[in-house]
């Protein structure tokens, strides 16, 4: 079956080429185990073949031992069968249910090969058996020196290939090679396997078309003082000289640290090498190198014949012959490439000293390719270590031949058989390790779209009910046994007894405690690092913060700073789009103290939720902070605490936990679980917020009401976070001292109409968020608020008036110019703070995508109250 | 009228302030006329060079006219001069450089024409032929004026000093290390080893070239050289030009 035409022109090429692609394209459609049999048939075939191929390929080039070449044909053809016997090329080669993906494996098409003179049928057999195993087509451009056996090497192979059912002509060859010929097929083909000189992976790399080349190797061994000599010598002996010195990783220089210097020399003579005199030295420096370049005639040839080249008497036995020499540059001939029996012999002053020498003649030639040394592999580990790091070489062979040691399989099991080594970006090449199968295909991945997992977390222990501080405090000294408690509270509190009734029950246990209480409104860094000191100072084993919103905030941060000093700040506030895939890991918290919050109005949910907002007083950003570690323990929802808080604040409270859930609600991350508790929290605001505001310290089962309501919507967002309602009222709050629940309030109206937009500009990324659905998600929260309307549009214009009725209920004015914020100050500082919303860590969960100039109008909007 | 030089296949002769180089009978027209336009070519560069003033027939043989540049070679003013040796082969690197410098698009590609001689070579066999015209595919794609046959006795020094280069037939374009390797060995070819040496490490050093890329030129300088068939050379020659690229 071999070409039946003669390919000795350009024209016969293409038509060959075209052959080649034909079959190709039948071959790609074959089942893996139709593919399996065939690979397995022409591995077969070459291996049977070993001897007389090894047997022509010397008779051919003149080069090399044919003892060594039966070896390397029965490697390539059985090592490479073994290998990749399993290994799945076709098709689908993996599937995972669970997270949607598939790979799918194609072949590349048709594989251009270049086989070198000194593997000319080893290389033939493992470039067509690992294209076989692609379903590749390949054609072949031997080298001249080498074509009949490199020809009849593919020849076999193809043959009983055929026999297994290939597609004829799925491995094609250049008869009659030429520059010309040689250029057209990598130029033609699909991905080029190179093997050979500079030249010619030049040649691959500058045809276009990508390539697995492979470059020259120059490697140096080390012998370290705690080498065993006998396994060292013996070793590089067997790998210099096999196959008369012609595989690429082959050792060209030895670098003997100098207390075994003589040691290690008489073991070599011992063992049948030849040391060169000066005078003989240069004799042979003349013969092996011509003008830097190799002298073809010594290439594979015996250490005798070459020192005869040389004009010099070695026994006719001799191994190796190896010269003494002292320069590691390119100058000096022994330090080239030599694919031969010459050694190049350097004595080092220390390790150090060897280290250089071998980065230097990796530099000669050798970049990427491969690197040896001999030590004690159990108690040198640091210096295989420091030669690893050194190297600039893609295999770093230890105690190993490095003939048989680079092509991998023989010494260890682990690094893959091939005859093609990648040197890496080093050596000029596209791949660093030894070529195989998974550079001839193509790897389609296939991924099904997957929703995200959610999650519901919530602290531990929530505690509920009028009265219930007392006995939840109880659990301090009967369950938890906590001996230290450190307080943080706001002044106004503190001065108006609110935290008695802790530190009474405290007092009562027999449990220590000090109370920091200098919390203002929008707690800023400086007090909360205040606070840490004296916390520090204190070390409690349980932190109570007893307040609102910035009281909680400033008692979590606190925390963050007694158990973690070393943690930075900024980092803790890097913006992020996916709290499970941060850059920055949060600390962990809770091993020094347990954290409970007792909130004393009904709004900011912050003990409940993981985030905290803390202000940098020097350059007045406000940072929040968000990640479940900041999670309170223990939150003690006591309506006792709530009964006298000023109508204000219950109004700007509530109306920042309607926001809450609302905007956990219409959240792209909102969940069944998150769903049900922003439900029941809005409608229970709607009813008793008024209640509450009317006559707040007469109704306790109102403020009962919306405490919880409070808790709850907290639990919400805690977990399906907000929207954009708040970016937006985060940074109107910030630029212009708005209460922050009066700031949701005035937006959150105009955040419900650009959301419930059937056609955005565009929509919020999230897996799971298939659609612009949020108007459909307002309307059914419309309803459960008892909103009437025909359709959904009718029901979220009257949600929105509801929110309005609510707001006139609860003294909230309809517009932030209402709130003297003169419109030249507003107008000014606009742009920045459409663009610090626009940056807000809850913009993310909103279902709409805003872009600056949205948020811009919605403040304008909501500026004028339009 | 005065013969400078007789071979068999040419003749140069000294007329007033001329030279008449005249080709035998069967030299090929298409050498002649393209030795022209490289003199042509390589006069609209600038350099100092004797102009061309006419290419015409004289009794049946093509002959080329150009200006005549009254002197010393320098390689008359090296063998007369032993101890300004170093400051006439800075002077010599120089002019090598300078014409380095020039650019002249219209000059035949120096990597197209010496794949071309190689399949000509006779000392090297077709394994090594395939192996030379890689070693050339894959040299850098270069555009620098390459005299290619640049030696001290292709330079003429005027009585006043100013240097001129002369005999354009080789001229083409591409790597100043292909020119230099083949000065390198037209020094080595004449026994000068220890000139060869010296120009090549002034070579390098002027031009910043490394030694080892000028040493890749090599093999095939010296295979091209073999082309001109003298017996003498054939073994260094021939040795030059078996060399491999390392696998």
């Amino acid at each position: 079956m071999a070409n039946n035409y003669i390919v000795d022109s350009v024209e016969a090429l293409e038509v060959k080429l075209q052959e080649v692609r034909e079959a190709q394209r039948v071959f790609a459609t074959f089942p893996q185990e139709k593919v399996d049999a065939i690979f397995k048939a022409a591995a077969v075939a070459a291996n049977k073949m070993r001897i007389p191929l090894a047997k022509m390929a010397v008779e051919e080039t003149g080069m090399g031992v044919v003892e060594d070449k039966v070896i390397k044909n029965n490697y390539a053809a059985e090592h490479i069968y073994n290998a990749y016997r399993d290994v799945k090329t076709c098709d689908i080669i993996e599937r995972d249910e669970a997270f949607g993906t598939i790979k799918v494996a194609e072949p590349i098409g048709v594989v251009a090969a270049v086989i070198p003179t000194t593997n000319p049928t080893s290389t033939a057999i493992f470039k067509t058996l690992i294209s076989l195993k692609t379903r590749n087509g390949i054609i072949i451009s031997p080298h001249p020196r080498a074509k009949n056996s490199t020809i009849e090497a593919a020849k076999i192979v193809l043959d009983a290939a055929v026999a297994a059912g290939a597609p004829e002509g799925i491995i094609g060859w250049i008869d009659v090679p030429s520059l010309d010929m040689t250029n057209l097929v990598m130029k033609e083909a699909d991905i080029i396997l190179a093997t050979g000189g500079p030249g010619m992976v030049k040649a691959a790399y500058s045809s276009g078309k990508p390539a697995l080349g492979v470059g020259a190797g120059n490697t140096p061994a080390i012998i370290d003082s705690t080498a065993d000599i006998l396994l060292a010598v013996s070793s590089i002996i067997h790998s210099k000289t096999f196959d008369n010195g012609m595989i690429c990783a082959s050792e060209q220089s030895v670098i003997v640290m100098k207390d075994i210097y003589d040691k290690v020399k008489k073991e070599f003579e011992y063992r049948g090498c030849y040391f060169l005199s000066a005078k003989e030295t240069e004799k042979v420096r003349k013969t092996i190198i011509i003008n830097g370049a190799l002298n073809a005639k010594i290439v594979g040839q015996s250490a005798f014949k070459i020192a005869s080249l040389a004009g010099v008497k070695v026994p006719e036995d001799t191994k190796i012959i190896i010269g003494e020499v002292d320069s590691v540059d390119i100058s000096e001939e022994f330090a080239h490439e030599k694919l031969s029996p010459v050694l190049a012999f350097y004595k080092a002053e220390d390790f150090e000293d060897a280290l250089k020498k071998a980065e230097q003649l990796i530099a000669d030639g050798g970049y990427g390719h491969t690197s040896s040394l001999y030590c004690n592999a159990v108690t040198e580990k640091e210096k295989i270590d420091i030669f690893a790091q050194r190297m600039k070489t893609c295999r770093i062979l230890v105690n190993t031949p490095s003939s048989h040691g680079g092509i991998g399989d023989l010494y260890n099991f682990k690094l893959a058989p091939s005859l093609t080594l990648g040197c890496g970006s080093w050596g000029g090449n596209s791949v660093s390790d030894n070529v195989g199968v998974k550079h001839l295909i193509n790897i389609k991945t296939v991924a099904e779209r997957r929703e995200n997992m959610l999650w519901f977390r919530a602290p531990e222990k929530v505690y509920i009910k009028k009265g219930c501080l007392p006995i939840a405090l109880q659990e301090l000294k009967d369950v938890m046994n906590k001996k230290r408690v450190f307080i943080v509270t706001d002044r106004f509190l503190y001065k108006n007894g609110y935290t008695k009734c802790v530190t009474d029950k405290l007092d009562e246990m027999g449990i220590q405690h000090a109370t920091f209480f200098d919390v203002a409104p929008d707690p800023t860094l400086a007090c909360a690092k205040e606070g840490a000191v004296q916390m520090t100072a204190f070390e409690p084993d349980c932190i109570i913060a007893i307040g609102g919103g910035s009281a909680m905030d400033a008692a979590k941060i606190m925390w963050v700073l007694y158990e973690h000093p070393e943690a930075d700040f900024m980092d803790m506030a890097m913006r992020f789009i996916d709290i499970r895939k941060r850059v920055y890991k949060f600390p962990k918290m809770g091993e020094k103290a347990y954290f409970i919050c007792v909130p004393t109005s009904a709004g900011t949910g912050s003990e409940v939720t993981p985030f905290a907002v803390i202000t940098d007083e020097k350059s007045g950003i406000k940072y929040p902070l968000a990640d479940y570690e900041l999670l309170p323990n223990m939150a003690i929802v006591d309506t006792d605490m709530h009964m006298t808080a000023p109508k204000g604040l219950t109004a700007a409270s509530g109306v920042d936990a309607l926001t809450h859930a609302l905007e956990a609600y219409a959240s792209i991350m909102a969940t069944d679980y998150t769903d049900s508790l922003a439900l029941k929290a809005a409608k229970t605001v709607f009813d008793y917020l008024p209640i509450c505001y009317d006559n707040g310290p007469n109704e306790p089962a109102a403020r009962e009401k919306m405490a919880n309501a409070a808790t709850m919507a907290g639990m919400a967002f805690a977990n399906a976070f907000l929207g954009v309602c708040h970016s937006m009222a985060h940074k109107l709050g910030a630029y212009h001292h708005l209460p922050h629940g009066v700031a949701n309030a005035l937006l959150i109206n105009e955040v419900i109409k650009f959301n419930s937009a059937e056609c955005p500009r565009k929509m919020g990324t999230f897996s799971q968020y298939d659609h612009p659905h949020t108007m459909e998600r307002y309307a059914e929260f419309a309803s459960f608020m008892g909103a009437k309307g025909k359709t959904d549009e009718d029901k979220v214009e009257n949600l929105m008036k509801m929110i309005d009725e609510l707001k006139e209920k609860v003294g909230i004015k309809k517009s932030i110019k209402d709130y003297d914020i003169p419109e030249d100050v507003f107008m000014e500082s606009l742009d920045r703070m459409c663009e610090d919303a626009f940056d807000d860590q809850c913009t993310g969960a909103n279902p709409r995508y805003p872009l600056i100039s949205e948020i811009k109008e919605m403040y304008l909007n909501a500026y004028y109250g339009n | 009228m005065e013969t400078l030089l007789e071979r068999s296949d040419k003749k140069i002769i000294h007329e007033g302030d001329t030279v008449v180089k005249i080709f035998s009978a069967d030299y090929s027209k298409a050498n002649v006329l393209n030795e022209a336009l490289n003199q042509a070519l390589v006069e609209e560069t600038g350099l100092n060079i004797p102009h061309l003033r006419e290419v015409k027939m004289i009794e049946g043989m093509w002959a080329i006219v150009i200006d005549y540049i009254p002197g010393k070679t320098l390689q008359q003013l090296m063998e007369e001069n032993p101890d300004k040796l170093d400051e006439y082969m800075d002077l010599f690197v120089d002019l090598q450089c300078k014409v380095l410098s020039k650019r002249s698009p219209k000059l035949r590609k120096i990597k197209d024409k010496m794949i071309g001689k190689m399949s000509e070579c006779k000392i090297i066999d077709a394994t090594q032929r395939y192996e030379l015209q890689t070693r050339i595919s894959s040299m850098p794609k270069h555009d620098k004026v390459c005299h290619g046959d640049f030696n001290p006795s292709n330079i003429i020094i005027t009585p006043d000093g100013e240097p001129y280069i002369i005999d354009w037939s080789h001229a083409t374009r591409g790597n100043a290390s292909a020119d230099a390797a083949r000065t390198y060995l037209l020094f080595v070819l004449e026994g000068k080893e220890d000139l060869a040496k010296k120009y090549i490490t002034t070579f390098s050093k002027k031009a910043d070239i490394p030694l080892q890329l000028i040493q890749k030129w090599m093999p095939v300088v010296a295979a091209s050289q073999s082309l001109k068939g003298k017996e003498e050379e054939m073994e260094i020659l021939s040795s030059w030009a078996n060399v491999v690229d390392y696998e």
